[in-house]
């Protein structure tokens, strides 16, 4: 097999040869097996590159398109959307040396809960004695307030799955970091308002008790209320 | 050639979208869009790499809608949309100064390539050795064997001789006959 002839192999296969050419090459073909089977091997090329298909992109292109053209929103695919959606979660998540404002927002509302926290284990009471002082110390800093105002238990319980279930389904939407402020806020409170149903289960009377539980359970309300509007407004 | 069966097939319903959409109507031109864009995306894809062809895909139909009230419809709107494709590539190209690493012959080709692929890799990796081509070979394979297009009309499209296309061509056909052999 020469160059003289394997040129001559493409232009054969596309037609483009004279007829002296043409015969001039079949006659060699005809003793030549390695140009034969590079023949052939060309001739497979063209016939995959004739049956290549053609695939859509892997991701919804038409909402940028839409966007430059001065289309309507109302014209992208959800399909675009989903996608400008995620690209949104994942620029969210390279946010890693900086606090995003449903961050502050989140750590804000913890550090409310934590001093709640903080001052009621340091004023928890050792008897009754300590029960007045710790009401007293309690209403000066302002965590002791009215039960929970305008909930019954039943419309409390409500509105407490309705907040969560709003947060659960704008989850995917938040960073990583503001999901776990949240979900530890989230535990701080339920600790507290647990620690405080086991002190009222061992007395029951206390006005302070039944003040701060009822104050802790407003707050785990205030915060998961400020929470779903903080979803709300990343989504 | 298949594309060209398939611009026949959709040209009447095409025609009254493109119509529509050079009279503003966005919903039409996005109803082209859907029709079109994985014939053009893979034309970009092919032609100027995987990297840069959703960005490339976009320009292509954001041109198209800029252009749309010089189509006369004398052709079949998918073909015209091709020619629109192809001067965005190719000018994008010339913006980007491609001048990739590319001037290999066959074993330096190859050998980034997987060996004996089956099934849809197949098709994968035959995509992936086009695009692995010379630029120059590169650009005339797609457009002689998988767009169809004559050595003439290529040179005039690339500014080049047909003796150079033809030339380019066999050089692509011959790397990649190198990869169907393994």
């Amino acid at each position: 097999m020469s160059d003289r002839w394997t040129e001559k192999l493409s232009p054969y296969l596309d037609g483009e040869l004279s007829a002296v050419e043409r015969e001039q090459l079949e006659s060699h073909l005809a003793k030549c097996e390695e140009c034969a089977a590079a023949l052939e091997q060309l001739r497979r090329v063209v016939g995959r590159a004739r049956a290549l298909e053609d695939r859509p992109p892997a991701t919804g292109l038409w909402s940028g398109i839409a966007e430059r053209i001065g289309a309507a929103p109302s014209d992208a695919k959800v399909a675009d959307l989903e996608a400008r959606r995620r690209s949104k979660v994942a620029r969210l998540r390279q946010r890693r040396l900086s606090f995003s404002l449903p961050q502050l927002a989140a750590a804000s509302i913890a550090l409310i809960v934590i001093s709640a926290g903080g001052a009621w284990l340091v004023s928890r009471p050792a008897g009754p004695a300590a029960e007045r002082g710790a009401s007293s110390v309690s209403g000066q800093a302002g965590l002791v307030s009215a039960p929970v105002a305008g909930h019954s238990a039943t419309s409390y319980d409500a509105a407490i799955v309705e907040l969560e279930r709003i947060i659960d389904e704008s989850r995917d939407q938040l960073d990583t970091t503001t999901v776990r402020v949240i979900e530890e806020n989230l535990m701080i409170i339920n600790q507290a308002i647990v620690q405080a149903q086991r002190a009222l289960a061992e007395d029951p009377a206390s006005e302070y008790l039944n003040e701060h539980l009822a104050a802790t359970m407003r707050q785990k309300l205030e915060f998961l209320r400020r929470a779903a509007e903080m979803t709300r407004a990343v989504s | 050639m298949t594309n060209l069966k398939q611009d026949r097939d959709l040209r009447p319903v095409d025609a009254d979208d493109a119509v529509l959409a050079a009279a503003g109507d966005a919903g039409a031109f996005e109803r082209l869009y859907n029709r079109h864009v994985p014939r053009i995306h893979s034309l970009v894809r092919r032609m100027i790499g995987a990297d840069l062809a959703d960005e490339v895909t976009q320009d292509v139909f954001v041109r198209a809608w800029q252009k749309l009230g010089s189509y006369r419809g004398e052709a079949a709107f998918g073909t015209w949309l091709h020619r629109v494709a192809i001067n965005v590539i190719l000018g994008r190209r010339k913006q980007l100064g491609i001048r990739r690493e590319r001037f290999v012959e066959g074993e330096g080709v190859v050998g980034r390539l997987s060996s004996n692929p089956k099934g849809a890799e197949t098709a994968i990796d035959f995509e992936t050795a086009i695009e692995l081509l010379p630029d120059g070979a590169q650009q005339v394979f797609v457009l002689h064997d998988v767009e169809g297009y004559k050595h003439g009309e290529i040179a005039q499209m690339l500014g080049i001789s047909s003796g150079t296309s033809k030339s380019q061509l066999h050089r692509a056909r011959m790397i990649l006959r190198d990869y169907l052999d393994r």
